[in-house]
């Protein structure tokens, strides 16, 4: 595999998304949204409604699930427990929005007719699909960890005494630096591997949305504190979303039929 | 330089290209003429690698194509698609830049300034390809697949849709090409430009009906009549063909007579016809023009 060919067409990819700022809007507004949402349900609902998190029974039982935290009060558990469990939605609905521009990835240029010329060059399946995979994957890392880096601030500021202290954990880096990548690995390279397979941007689109439900089902388990992952467990599942990106990466090669995209699509 | 070898392309039952055989070598030039649907692009796409035969083979400088050496292959090839397919938000320089990267230039800066200066598009460098013309998002894409000079060019309709100064311009070009020692197959819908540029040509239409020099190509179809320009009386003239030809004619400025063997006989006629006291100034057998040729060879 030849570097130089991924760079340039990561280049090209990214100087192309520079000059479509809107295409990355989904991206920024989910995490504005995620960004909102958490500081909305821990602090700014129980200030104006003067209901301290502490008062309701059912979170202080499932907060439990995040251990101890014994110099935290008890509002602050529950607060530090929100924040921990919206720490892995904000991390991972970005990747949502990044879809449409995994989903465009092939189908794309095929469709704007880009595809024939770059296929005829040196460039081999396996460059350009790293190169469309980590030109949907950079731009959506980028403003995931700037939004984190405004929710860990927005942390210090308004939560309880000691929540911050207490989200600077190894399970929060983990979640951030190992297992939200991995997600949004495995997720943006299902997107490329259905692109390169139907003929229709909004087919691709259709079936990358179904990423979601997976996603959905996580954060419901652990809202309901069915799930509660530890830092150990974070690390396997992040290994394990690893090992499947790169059983996707081979299967989306082995499944590229430059052949089948050139003859067939219209 | 370039062999097709029997190549075959089925879609399911269907075969858009049959047992196609040809050659281009170093410093030629051959024009490949058919309607639409004969399957110009198909054999393009297939000599270029992009799409594998269902059976025969392609053989690029003595080094047979195969998925194993598609990518190095593809290396010495330039291709014009179709469509120019140039990114719409990236300026050509921006365009030309990437593909420059993507076939390892040593020097990129160098070859894209050549390449937009041998296309005359430094007033375009900086412009996004979305805001250009049809002719120059054309130039570009010729630009494109002449960055790295390639030993072998590959252009599917390469002047489709360009202004006759433009498409000179890409006639010249081509030409500096063959110089150079380029071997070049052009496929074209233009007949006069595959007779204008190309040193053979080969007419497909699903299999390949012929292919050979456009001067050749009409002589095979020959009419038989001779063209005689003479000064002078031409009813003296006319008696005297008559006995070569009892059925000639008087066609305009010019008689005309049906031989069996033009070649063998004009001496003959030119000399009777002088004996006769008419003054000779053109005598040439009637070639059919190569849209002629084409449509015998399309059963038209």
């Amino acid at each position: 595999m030849a570097m130089t060919r991924v760079r340039a067409l990561l280049a090209k990819e990214l100087l192309d998304l520079s000059r479509n700022r809107l295409a990355l809007l989904p991206v920024g507004l989910i995490t504005t949204l995620s960004l909102v949402l958490p500081f909305g349900i821990a602090v700014a609902i129980p200030m104006f409604t003067g209901q301290d998190l502490s008062s309701d029974a059912d979170l202080v039982k499932v907060s439990a699930v995040a251990g101890a935290h014994d110099p935290l009060t008890t509002s602050a558990r529950v607060q530090l427990f929100l924040f921990q469990q919206f720490l892995m939605l904000f991390l991972l609905t970005p990747i949502t929005g990044a879809m449409a521009l995994a989903a465009h990835a092939v189908i794309g240029e095929k469709q704007a007719r880009t595809l024939e010329p770059l296929l005829a060059t040196p460039v081999t399946t396996g460059e350009l699909l790293l190169a469309k995979m980590l030109g949907a994957l950079l731009p959506t890392l980028v403003i995931s960890l700037a939004g984190l880096a405004l929710y860990v601030g927005g942390i210090v500021a308004m939560a309880a005494p000691g929540v911050a202290a207490a989200m600077l954990s190894l399970r929060t880096a983990i979640l951030a630096v190992w297992v939200g990548p991995a997600a949004a690995l495995v997720s943006l390279q299902s997107a490329i591997l259905i692109s390169s397979r139907v003929n229709d941007a909004r087919t691709a689109q259709q079936f990358g949305v179904l990423i979601i439900i997976p996603l959905t089902a996580v954060l419901v388990a652990q809202f309901t504190g069915a799930l509660w992952l530890s830092a150990t467990m974070l690390a396997l599942v992040g290994l394990g979303l690893v090992a499947v990106w790169v059983l996707l990466a081979l299967v989306s090669v082995a499944i590229f039929e430059r052949d089948t995209i050139l003859t067939r699509w219209r | 330089m370039i062999s097709a070898q029997h190549l075959t392309r089925r879609f399911g039952a269907r075969a858009v290209v049959a047992d196609v055989s040809f050659e281009v070598s170093r410093s030629e030039i051959v024009a490949l003429l058919g309607p639409n649907g004969a399957g110009k692009t198909t054999t393009m796409r297939m000599l270029a690698g992009l799409i594998a035969p269902t059976s025969g083979g392609v053989v690029i400088d003595g080094v047979s194509l195969t998925r194993a050496t598609a990518a190095g292959l593809r290396a010495r090839i330039g291709f014009l698609t179709e469509s120019p397919g140039l990114w719409d938000r990236l300026t050509v320089r921006e365009n030309l830049r990437t593909y420059a990267a993507l076939y390892g230039l040593a020097d990129p800066r160098r070859a894209i300034d050549r390449a937009i200066d041998v296309l005359q598009l430094p007033a375009q460098a900086s412009v996004r390809a979305a805001e250009l013309s049809k002719g120059m998002r054309q130039k570009v894409a010729l630009a494109r697949a002449l960055l790295h000079e390639p030993a072998v060019l590959l252009l599917d309709e390469p002047t489709s849709g360009l202004d006759p100064e433009v498409t000179r311009g890409v006639r010249r070009l081509l030409e500096d090409r063959r110089a150079a020692g380029c071997a070049i197959l052009v496929s074209t819908h233009n007949l006069d430009e595959a007779e204008r540029l190309a040193d053979r040509v080969a007419v497909l239409h699903e299999r390949l009906l012929v292919i050979d020099r456009p001067a050749a190509l009409r002589r095979r179809l020959t009419t038989g009549r001779l063209i005689v320009r003479v000064t002078g009386d031409h009813s003296r003239g006319l008696e005297t063909v008559r006995r070569f030809d009892p059925a000639a004619v008087i066609e305009g400025p010019a008689l005309v007579l049906r031989v069996a063997d033009a070649e063998q006989q004009t001496p003959a006629i030119v000399a009777a016809l002088v004996a006769a006291g008419a003054g000779v100034v053109e005598v040439r057998p009637e070639m059919p023009a190569l849209e002629d040729v084409y449509l015998r060879l399309m059963g038209k």
